[in-house]
């Protein structure tokens, strides 16, 4: 029997790899419409007028939409700073002043062009440091005025402060043997999924159905509803394939506006993005960070203080960044036993392209710049890194930077065996080098449901409201009605990526899927196991304790020929009472702590089921270019229990294949004008299969208890992959040259402008 | 992108009328159709498409030298015997242009054509004095690579000219090139700097050497000081130096996405030192992998074809 301990092949593989599967952009409908938008002309500008008149005179165009044409909403998960169209200004280059609908792109572009807006460009605020300095142009003058969350922390051009707060920092580093201090910056970056953002739009009546490549369907289900006012049940969206996303398309993007152009064009609409759009619109790319960090450490490695600021680059609106800071801020600690914190963290407004979640949002660049730190400490002291955060990394019993005790834990386990794995001691060319960097990152507990039905074949399917991103989350939540069901992992057909038929799942983010809507997988399957032990026990004349469900039969323990198959029960059941489960598990609560001196608290405070990470990376360094290559990667993770050993091992691939290309090539430039410099695959860089290195995994098993985590005691692992890879490569830099990268990413010209200091 | 008409010319001959009647060429249409959806450039209202004339295929290998119709793909000359062993620096080049895809479809007069400052086979077709053969509906003439390229993007060649052919003359006995690119990444890369050397050792002495850098000006161009430095020297370390440094010199790098001048400058020196040392070695018939530049550069992983 498949188990979910064994290998297992994903369903929608052989649709994927063989082109037979369709995407958003696939989709065609007869009289189908070409959705163009017209983008701002300036990163910063009050509009005088928009005029329509020409667009709306070409012909071909059936729809040219503005602000005027919605309602007059502002959206915002956490502070409602957006608008569907921008009204009275535009923040940033890829902010939409309208939209066409047309019978080709060509022409839908061409409109797009002849719409004339008028502007009167306003200073360009470019400069996350320079954003909250008192009389910096403000972004938004009304920003007292919006609608936020009552916990978010806002002042002016600050759209979101947390602090952490533990013991004493300020006393702590007087007492401390050695203080060093750092700054580091890392520059914007982006998910870049391969399918850029594909949205078709259809009405019926009053209900529309919408085809997006979100990763989020009930979010953008309930964006729709609220920027157009319109009841959530008139509104359906469906996932076709989703080519990947990372972050890019979680929240909601544009599927209101192609809806509000098919409604006005009485057509359906299709909107497929180009690349330089998919750069420069979305309001997820990972922010940019400035990071002061301080660390007072005792001369026997023990860390007294540490104090930060942190500055992250929010973009003009602010999407669901505003957790960010706080997010930050514990990352800005790391998984190590400091005495006294205080980090103080800011969302800056600029006028550049909105942040929101990629894949672990703050972390891999907050880890690059406070491993690195730990690298510079170790060096002061004289102890070698690895030794230095053997000394220091949390083990269970110790206690997080807001005092949450950590209970079943392997972080110390990862870091020993990466270090093994790779061969740490071993003697290395003098240009090349082995860093190490450990990094943390929390599960998300959210609400989650999930129906199994048996059909009358004795087949399952799976209903589910969970969102296949490309990780194979969802692909794989057969193993786990399987396994109680007593059925085979292809038994089950899965129904999912519909709003109309899953229960609510907040969708392809916060490495939540298995996490949540596996144990919701578990309960539907435990309520429909409990109906096929009580048609098995009327069926076998046999108490139902003594019943077990195995290789497609419930049998009596002990006496295996008293059985009955599964198929038999179903047949039985579909002529009288049907088969049915339903699951929807509780949310595990949030461990404790204590955030009493803390600011800005949105749900970061302690982190559940918290996942610990050691990367080492052996480096290969040109020192007369800069040039560094990757020769091998050890990447051990402490994921709680491991479910899916080929879907575990793909998401840490995938993982440090990003982290890799963060680390080394990719990030946005910023002109002058407020606009990305490279918003194109040529020169912004993503690393190539035939860049990608060899790479080693180990997994630390180290299960939560029972009901602190996912099913089984495992912990969420989409994101942490991408952690620690950039820290740990920094240091084998570091190591290599004797200089310090203090600029993420870590290009050629920046490590041999390091090595000419 | 617009290209509001498109025709596939079946003969040279309705090639050439398309274009002397405004059309533009296109081949593999790596260049065009990229940058037209880039936003770069749209497409040209008129196009003719080349790819299907026979006779502008093939290549042939005479009296030591190569002969290259225009749609001879950078595939085709990565797999050719006669440019591997004689003129090993355009397979160096060829074998990095872009990725696997690239490669196959993506031709010699496309990428000559293109003009570009940063491609590949520019250097290398400079120093082995390759000739290129344009037709146009009024006639025939062959220029030197060398003078075709005008500036980024422009060539010398009148908007009614076809370039049909690539011929590259015996080198002399005894001679190793090499083109060496800076590159930030192995697949999908274009020319951050580059360089191309074609030496000639005559005993222990350097006969003849050709340089050429790349990405480092508006135009690929020779280096006549790193040149002079070498010819006649013991090929050492000291010539090879102050011929890198010649080149380094003689360049106009540009500050851009890509790199800042001051490192493009830095990078002159390194990569045609590389260049230069990589040719000395295969004119003395040692071993140096195709393409040069991912070993160069620490490759360990395969390298880049």
């Amino acid at each position: 029997m498949a188990t979910a301990e064994k290998p297992f092949i994903r369903q929608d593989g052989k649709d994927k790899v063989t082109g037979l599967g369709r995407y958003t952009a696939d989709l065609a409908m007869t009289g189908m419409l070409h959705a163009k938008f017209r983008f701002a002309d300036h990163a910063h500008a009050r509009i005088r007028s928009i005029d329509t008149t020409r667009a709306r005179a070409l012909t071909g165009v059936f729809a040219v939409i503005t602000h005027e044409d919605v309602p007059d909403v502002r959206y915002g998960p956490f502070v409602q700073d957006r608008r569907l169209f921008a009204k009275s200004k535009v923040r940033y280059e890829g902010e939409l002043v309208a939209a066409v609908a047309a019978l080709t792109p060509e022409i839908a572009q061409r409109a797009c062009e002849l719409i004339e807006v008028d502007y009167e460009p306003l200073e360009v605020v470019n400069d996350i440091e320079a954003a909250l300095l008192p009389g910096a142009p403000l972004l938004h003058e009304q920003w007292a005025e919006y609608g936020a969350s009552d916990d978010v922390v806002r002042d002016g051009n600050d759209c979101s402060r947390s602090t952490i707060v533990k013991g004493d920092a300020d006393k702590g580093m007087a007492e401390a043997d050695i203080v060093v201090k750092e700054r580091y910056v890392a520059d914007m970056s982006h998910a870049v999924p391969i399918e850029p953002h594909s949205i078709v739009a259809q009405w019926q009546g009053d209900r529309v159905t919408i085809w997006s490549s979100t990763q989020v369907p009930f979010i953008a289900r309930s964006g729709v509803a609220t920027t157009l006012a319109i009841s959530e049940s008139n509104v359906r969206v469906i996932v076709p394939h989703l080519g990947g996303g990372f972050g890019g398309k979680c929240e909601f993007h544009y599927e209101a506006q192609v809806a509000a152009l098919a409604r006005t064009a009485r057509r359906p609409v299709r909107l497929v993005f180009s690349r330089r759009e998919e750069f420069v619109a979305p309001d997820h790319r990972r922010e940019g960070q400035v990071l002061e960090l301080e660390t007072g450490v005792r001369n026997d490695g023990s860390i007294v203080s540490r104090r930060a600021r942190v500055i992250l680059d929010n973009g003009a609106y602010s999407a669901d960044a505003p957790f960010f800071p706080q997010l930050a801020a514990m990352m800005a600690v790391g998984p190590y036993k400091v005495e006294n914190v205080f980090v103080d963290a800011s969302l800056a407004y600029t006028n550049h392209t909105p942040s929101g979640s990629v894949r672990a949002p703050t972390a891999p660049q907050s880890c690059w710049a406070v491993e690195q730190h730990m690298d510079s400490v170790a060096a002061r002291l004289g102890i070698d890194p690895v030794e230095f955060r053997r000394r220091n990394v949390v083990k269970p019993g110790d206690e997080s930077p807001t005092r949450q005790i950590f209970e079943e834990i392997g972080a110390a386990e990862t870091l020993e065996k990466a270090v093994e794995m790779i061969g740490y001691d071993r003697d290395l060319p003098d240009d090349e080098a082995i860093g190490v960097a450990i990094g943390w990152w929390p599960s998300f507990g959210i609400a989650s449901g999930a129906y199994i039905k048996i059909n009358g074949d004795g087949s399952g399917t799976i209903i589910t409201g969970a969102q296949e991103c490309g990780t194979g989350a969802v692909m794989a939540l057969p193993l786990l009605a399987a396994e109680i069901l007593g059925m085979r992992p292809e038994d089950f057909q899965l129904l999912y990526q519909d709003t109309d038929a899953g229960p609510f799942d907040s969708g392809a983010s916060g490495s939540q899927t298995t996490f949540n809507n596996g144990r919701a997988v578990m309960a539907a399957a435990r309520d429909v196991r409990e109906q096929l032990l009580d048609l098995a026990a009327e069926e076998l004349e046999a108490n139902r304790d003594d019943l077990e469900l195995v290789d497609g039969v419930a049998r009596v323990k002990g006496s295996p020929s008293k059985s009955v198959t599964i198929p038999d029960l179903a047949e039985k059941a579909h002529g009288d009472r049907l088969l049915l489960g339903r699951g929807a598990d509780a949310v595990p609560a949030m461990p404790d702590c204590d955030a009493s001196g803390c600011t800005g608290r949105l749900g970061m405070e302690s982190f559940l089921a918290p996942t610990f990470i050691t990367h080492a990376v052996h480096c290969k360094v040109d020192r007369e270019t800069g040039v560094v290559r990757i020769l091998n990667v050890a990447a051990v993770h402490e994921s709680g229990r491991v479910l899916n050993p080929i879907g575990a091992n793909g998401q840490v691939e995938g993982g440090v294949v990003m982290g890799i290309g963060m680390a080394l090539l990719e990030g946005s430039l910023i002109g002058d004008d407020g606009r990305q410099v490279n918003p194109h695959l040529l020169d912004y860089k993503l690393q190539t299969a035939s860049d990608s290195p060899p790479i080693m995994i180990g997994w630390v098993d180290a299960p939560t208890k029972d009901g602190a985590g996912g099913p089984k005691g495992s912990k969420g692992i989409g994101e942490p992959p991408c952690v620690p890879t950039p820290g740990a490569i920094a240091n084998a830099i570091a190591k290599v040259t004797g200089a310090r990268v203090h600029q993420l990413p870590m290009t050629p010209a920046r490590v041999w402008e390091a090595m000419q200091s | 992108m617009s290209g509001a008409t498109y025709t596939a010319a079946a003969s040279v001959a309705e090639a050439l009328g398309a274009l002397s009647s405004g059309a533009r060429p296109i081949a593999g249409g790596t260049d065009l159709v990229v940058g037209a959806r880039g936003g770069k450039a749209p497409l040209p209202e008129a196009l003719v498409a080349i790819h299907n004339l026979e006779e502008l295929r093939g290549m042939s290998a005479e009296g030591g030298g190569v002969q290259m119709g225009a749609l001879v793909t950078h595939a085709e000359i990565v797999a050719s015997e006669a440019v591997r062993s004689t003129f090993t620096a355009l397979a160096d080049a060829s074998a990095i242009v872009g990725s696997h895809a690239t490669r196959h479809v993506g031709t010699i007069g496309g990428n000559v054509m293109n003009a570009s400052p940063a491609m590949e086979t520019g250097g290398p077709l400079i120093c082995f004095d390759a000739m290129a053969t344009l037709r146009s509906s009024s006639g025939e003439r062959e220029l030197a690579v060398a003078e075709l390229f005008a500036a980024p993007g422009r060539t010398t060649a009148t908007a009614d000219e076809l370039l049909v052919a690539v011929s590259l003359p015996a080198p002399a006995a005894g001679t190793g090139s090499c083109y060496v690119r800076l590159e930030y990444r192995r697949q999908m890369e274009i020319a951050i700097v580059g360089a191309t050397a074609v030496v000639t050792l005559d005993g222990g002495t350097v006969s003849d050497a050709r340089i050429a850098i790349t990405a480092l000006a508006p135009t690929i161009h020779r280096v006549a000081e790193a040149e002079a430095a070498l010819i006649g020297g013991d090929s050492g370390e000291a010539a090879v130096r102050s011929a890198a440094d010649a080149a380094a010199a003689a360049s106009r790098p540009i500050s851009d996405v890509r790199g800042s001048a001051d490192y493009r400058r830095a990078m002159a020196a390194v990569i045609t030192r590389r260049a230069i040392v990589a040719a000395l070695s295969r004119a003395r018939g040692e071993h140096v992998p195709i393409p040069a530049s991912p070993a160069l550069h620490g490759a360990t992983n395969g390298g880049a074809a």
